[in-house]
């Protein structure tokens, strides 16, 4: 593998943090108020990831992104648990994709739910889909320069040499 | 012919009066498409293909809309996911690693991440290189990395 014993990798320790373990529709059915909610968080993760192409090196932004999901989805058990249930499983059963149209009447019921406890509207449509602007603290990644080997040493230039003495009948070729 | 017998040579020439007229202009003349002129014909397949497309544009949108909100869907949730991917990524990277000090360590001269002591990239910059596939799943079967990588592909 390249990974040499020389490359740092964060231990299991640093890696371990309690997972938001959720099935697919339950995902599906919050995530645009997830996205919302989360939007800082997500934005920074993702910028980072982008930025210093490196994975060791975006690990708190991540573990901030699964921080902030079990702080959503907390809000929504303690405040939400009915209709959040009753939509996820609406979501789950619309068809192979999950489609959001099929579960218009249980999720205006969680929306009007998620806007009197967390304060929040559904995001408009494309929302996410948008380019979002997102100003980070986090100084701007250097690519690191590229170290070359040592170059070979470029032959004298000979022309303006004086003519050795060994050469007793000048040069060889005509036009020189 | 020229030279046996008596018979003398005739030409055969055209008939006193010559041939009539051949009228194939007047019998294959077009014949007109229907009842009205090409102009009625396809203007009138124009303007029902515009009226046809206007009418569509309302299901093209709701049909726009209804993937761009399936797409806002698994964009919001993607950083969660990826977060979490990337944890366990690096996990598993540090398990191999650990597994290959410990398979390796009778072999003289091995370094880890080294080909014995060749490195495998010439990396003195010190930027991440993501491991092949091969190499992420060098201690499992063969078969568990190609369902890995080819399970888009496969029914499920």
């Amino acid at each position: 593998m390249v990974i040499t014993s020389d490359t740092w990798l964060p231990s299991h320790e640093e890696l371990t943090v309690p997972e938001l373990e959720l099935s697919s529709g339950v995902l599906r059915a919050g995530a645009h108020h997830f996205g919302k909610y989360c939007d800082f968080q997500s934005k920074e993760f993702m910028l980072c990831w982008r930025e210093e192409k490196d994975p060791r090196k975006c690990i708190n932004e991540g573990k901030e992104v699964t921080n902030c999901g079990f702080e959503f989805f907390g809000e929504v058990k303690k405040h939400c648990m009915d209709s959040f249930t009753k939509y996820w499983n609406c979501i789950d059963n619309a068809g192979t994709r999950m489609h959001y149209d099929r579960c218009r009447e249980t999720q205006a019921a969680f929306d009007k739910c998620v806007l009197a406890n967390l304060k929040q509207e559904r995001p408009d449509l494309g929302y996410f889909s948008k380019v979002r602007v997102h100003h980070t603290k986090r100084p701007k990644p250097v690519e690191p320069s590229h170290k070359y080997p040592e170059p070979t040493p470029d032959m004298p230039d000979f022309k303006n040499e004086p003519m050795p003495d060994s050469v007793k009948y000048g040069n060889r070729f005509f036009f020189n | 012919m020229a030279g046996s017998g008596g018979n003398e040579f005739r030409q055969e020439m055209p008939r006193s009066g010559g041939y009539q007229d051949i009228h194939w202009a007047h019998r294959s003349r077009p014949r007109r498409f229907g009842r009205y002129s090409g102009v009625v014909y396809f203007g009138s397949f124009l303007g029902l293909t515009g009226v046809a497309m206007w009418g569509f544009t309302g299901v093209f949108q709701k049909r726009r809309d209804f993937e761009v909100e399936m797409q806002d869907g698994r964009i919001a949730v993607a950083p969660l996911l990826l977060a979490e991917q990337q944890r366990m990524f690096l996990k598993q990277l540090r398990s191999n690693r650990d597994e290959e000090e410990e398979l390796m360590k009778d072999v003289a001269n091995w370094k880890v991440g080294h080909l014995y002591n060749e490195p495998v990239y010439h990396n003195l910059s010190n930027v991440w290189i993501k491991p092949a596939i091969e190499e992420f799943y060098a201690h499992n079967k063969r078969q568990d990395m190609l369902n890995r990588a080819y399970e888009k592909n496969r029914l499920h």
